[in-house]
């Protein structure tokens, strides 16, 4: 069994199963899944949760070996065994979800993108930051800037701007209350039926599930000066979007 | 915390740091501060020429870190403030000589007898950014009034915030307001809308700047150029004085709402 969890950092993948099974196994069952959503994971770095399983060196190489293939960076092995916690420190991966420091200093960071995302300003208002491991929802209340990366397997919703050159992927939707100008890829698990809504929608790309939309230059600025909250959704296998009016109303 | 080490960064390269460093770190000095100019850019240093240091370095911040030196033997005086040092780096060695720990370290020593360390960092959000901006206390990104410069001034902040450093304030260099109504180039609002970052200074485009480089003088030094009076603002803002904001967003303003109403 395999699960996606997101959570402060980044994701979280959960490998559990009966405790006989071999490692190979579970990770035949994650190769799989990866390979059905590329986009979701391209890029990411992943923190696994192994349970109480025992692992070895060259199970954690296996592991890493796999996620590496698929654009995928491991930082950090969670478990529940001494001995695969020694083997996890001993590959100069982390054995718990805190990051090991916020500093430049820091080595291995989770994910170039979704700490310095997610988890940007310790120091201000953490709380806002929201659910701590929610499965269902990440919901940000701030800016999100270039180079910025927020992933999360459920919905992402954003109170702030996103900035051209940052980055939402969602396994749900994505909610933006405020300027949408960078990339957001919502049902990025494979769900056509998810939506993108924000107030202003001026994306660089648009992507639900496997469609993907690229507005025009002069699209952009017209949409902008329309300045009508929007939402795009999957009609006729094609990515369209459905101004918000009081009168016809985008979902019944 | 007192804050004392001031790093000047911006991601992209050409935009003005060594010259913001160089004008606001002599600033300040003729203000009074006593202040050290710390060149960042270990293998393309810079700010030695610009502040026209180059020909007195006999030891730099590497000889320092690799104990070749003491901290005093590698700053240079500059004779035309009463308190105002040059730390130079090494051009012979590359980013890597030096942690971004041994640059705190670095600093922590410089604590000790200066108010002001302003730090220059190099281009790029690599290691030589970072070490740049592991001391800091406080950060003053460098942007130009165009789309690339200020995308990367967004990047570099995010990059900031995640390390918890802060607060970070913007310097708009390179204005022209002319150009600004022409819509040629970013306004002030157009480059709060995507940074929402707070204005430490507008520094307009200078023609005095370019032979003040070559010559090794700061402009802050002599002259009454616009950029001159731009950056002693900044440093009276820094040292906590209120100072409004200098006139080009406030006359780029004006004549865009009378370039309207015409």
């Amino acid at each position: 069994m395999i699960a996606i969890k997101g959570y402060r950092q980044g994701l979280l993948i959960v490998l559990s199963g009966p405790p006989e099974e071999p490692w190979l196994t579970r990770l035949r069952e994650l190769e799989s899944k990866l390979n059905a959503n590329p986009g979701f994971f391209r890029g990411g770095s992943v923190a696994f949760d192994a349970g109480a399983m025992s692992l070895s060196e060259d199970d954690l190489r296996r592991s890493m070996a796999l996620l590496a293939a698929h654009e995928i960076t491991l930082w950090a092995v969670l478990s529940r065994d001494e001995a695969t916690r020694a083997h996890v420190r001993s590959l100069g991966l982390a054995d718990r979800l805190e990051p090991a420091s916020t500093a430049p200093a820091s080595g291995s960071s989770p994910d170039n993108s979704a700490p310095s995302a997610v988890a940007s300003s310790p120091h201000a208002a953490p709380a806002e930051e929201g659910h701590a491991d929610a499965t269902d929802g990440l919901l940000v209340r701030r800016r999100v800037r270039s180079g910025q990366v927020l992933r999360h397997p459920g919905h992402i919703v954003v109170i702030g701007d996103v900035n051209p050159g940052a980055q939402l992927i969602a396994g749900g939707d994505i909610i933006v209350w405020g300027r949408l100008q960078g990339v957001a890829h919502a049902g990025a698990l494979g769900d056509d039926q998810a939506v993108v809504c924000a107030l202003d929608m001026s994306p660089t790309l648009i992507r639900i599930a496997d469609a993907a939309y690229v507005p025009r230059p002069d699209e952009i600025r017209s949409r902008h000066r329309a300045g009508s909250a929007e939402t795009a959704r999957i009609e006729d296998q094609q990515i369209r979007f459905i101004a918000w009016d009081k009168q016809l109303r985008a979902f019944e | 915390m007192e804050e004392k080490v001031i790093t000047v960064t911006s991601g992209k390269g050409g935009v003005g740091k060594t010259t913001t460093t160089a004008n606001v770190g002599a600033a300040l000095a003729l203000l009074g501060r006593k202040v050290v100019v710390l060149d960042g850019d270990i293998g393309l240093r810079n700010l030695d020429i610009v502040m026209g240091l180059e020909n007195r370095i006999v030891y730099d911040v590497v000889d320092y870190v690799e104990g070749r030196c003491r901290l005093r033997q590698a700053l240079i005086r500059d004779k035309r403030a009463s308190e105002l040092y040059l730390l130079p780096t090494a051009q012979t060695r590359d980013k890597t000589a030096i942690a971004p720990e041994q640059m705190v370290q670095v600093c922590d020593e410089l604590r000790k007898e200066f108010d002001y360390i302003i730090i220059d960092s190099p281009a790029g959000i690599e290691r030589g950014f970072q070490n740049a901006v592991a001391p800091a206390d406080r950060v003053l990104v460098v942007t130009n009034p165009e789309v690339s410069s200020v995308r990367d001034a967004d990047r570099v902040i995010g990059l900031v915030e995640s390390y918890g450093k802060g607060p970070v304030q913007l310097i708009i260099n390179r204005l022209v307001a002319a150009r600004v109504r022409r819509q040629e180039m970013l306004s002030t609002q157009d480059i709060i809308d995507v940074l929402s970052t707070e204005i430490i200074g507008i520094v307009p485009e200078d023609e005095a700047i370019l032979a003040s480089s070559n010559r090794g003088t700061p402009v802050v030094f002599n002259g009454k150029s616009p950029a001159a009076i731009a950056y002693r603002d900044i440093a009276r803002r820094l040292i906590g004085e209120n100072v409004p904001l200098a006139q080009p967003q406030t006359t780029s303003w004006w004549q865009r709402l009378l370039g309207r109403t015409e």
